[in-house]
C-alpha cells in the first residue's frame, strides 16, 4: 500500500491544528486543536510502523495516548479555574503577565 | 489481518480531513467537540486499515470515552460563555492565518519533494502485527522503564489536576 496518502492526511490534520491554535480565541477549541496535532503525529507513528512492519511505532502511539488524556485532565483544571477567575474563555484576555 | 481497501482509505481521509476543519468552523463547541468525534472516529478506521486494531480501540475508548466525556462536562459548565467571545472583536488572527496557511504549502512543496526518495518498503509483515499479545510483549519486554514511568507521570497529573482544579482558599 502507498503510505503517501497517509503523510498527506496526517500533515493536513497538523496543520488544521496549528491553524487551530494560531487563530481562535475560545480556550476550548484551543484544546481541541493541540488534540488534533497530538493525533495526527499519532496517525504517522502507525502509518510507519507498519511501513517497516515494526511494533515500536505502536508502543510509541500508546504512550502518546497516556500523554494526551494527562494533558486533558490538567488542561481542562487550568480552563476551570481561568473561568472562575474571569467568566471568560477567551484566551486574549488573559494578558496580565504580560502588561 | 484486517483487510485494506483502497478507496476506504480515502473515504476515512476525506472524513478525516474536513471533519477536523469543522473542529474550527464550528460556532459553539459542542458541535466542535461532536467534529471532533468524528476525527476521531474516522481515525480509528484509519488505524484498522494500516493492521492496528489494538490501537484503533484504545483510540475509540481513551479518546472517544474518556477525554471527550471530560470536555462535555467541561462546556456544560461554561454553557454560554462563548456569545462573550462572538462579542468582543479578535486582535491578531487574520495575519496568522495568512501566515500558517503559507507555510502549510512550503511545507507541503517541501514533503512531496521528499517523498519521491522514500524507500518502497521491503517488509514481511509479522503474522500478529498490532495485536494485543505482540503489542503487549513489546510493552512488558522492551519498554518496561518507559511504560513505568508514564505510569508516574500519570499520577503526577492527576494529582496535579486535582490541586489545580480545586477552589485556590
Amino acid at each position: 500500500m502507498d503510505i503517501s496518502l497517509m503523510i498527506f492526511i496526517s500533515m493536513a490534520m497538523f496543520a488544521v491544528g496549528v491553524i487551530g491554535v494560531l487563530t481562535k480565541r475560545n480556550a476550548l477549541i484551543f484544546f481541541l486543536s493541540i488534540e488534533l496535532m497530538l493525533n495526527a503525529a499519532n496517525l504517522l507513528f502507525v502509518t510507519f510502523a507498519y511501513h517497516w512492519g515494526n511494533m515500536t511505532g505502536l508502543v510509541w502511539v500508546f504512550f502518546v495516548l497516556v500523554v494526551a488524556a494527562a494533558e486533558a485532565a490538567v488542561g481542562l483544571a487550568l480552563i476551570i479555574n481561568l473561568f472562575r477567575s474571569k467568566q471568560v474563555v477567551d484566551v486574549d484576555q488573559y494578558n496580565e503577565l504580560r502588561e | 489481518m484486517a483487510m485494506t481497501v483502497p478507496w476506504a482509505q480515502w473515504f476515512l481521509g476525506f472524513l478525516l480531513v474536513f471533519s477536523s476543519i469543522g473542529v474550527l468552523l464550528a460556532r459553539k463547541p459542542v458541535h466542535a467537540s461532536l467534529s471532533f468525534l468524528l476525527t476521531l472516529m474516522s481515525l480509528a478506521g484509519l488505524y484498522l486499515q494500516l493492521d492496528a486494531q489494538f490501537i484503533a480501540v484504545m483510540q475509540v475508548l481513551v479518546y472517544a470515552g474518556a477525554i471527550l466525556v471530560i470536555f462535555m462536562f467541561v462546556i456544560i459548565l461554561f454553557q454560554d460563555a462563548y456569545h462573550k467571545i462572538d462579542l468582543l472583536e479578535s486582535q491578531s488572527s487574520r495575519p496568522l492565518l495568512i501566515f500558517s496557511v503559507v507555510s502549510f504549502l512550503f511545507t507541503l512543496g517541501l514533503l512531496g519533494n521528499a517523498l519521491r526518495y522514500l524507500t518502497p518498503s521491503q517488509r514481511t509483515v509479522p503474522k500478529d502485527f498490532g495485536m494485543v499479545e505482540s503489542l503487549g510483549k513489546a510493552l512488558y519486554v522492551d519498554f518496561f522503564f518507559p511504560f513505568e514511568a508514564v505510569i508516574l507521570l500519570f499520577l503526577v497529573a492527576l494529582i496535579g489536576a486535582l490541586y489545580i482544579a480545586k477552589r485556590g482558599d
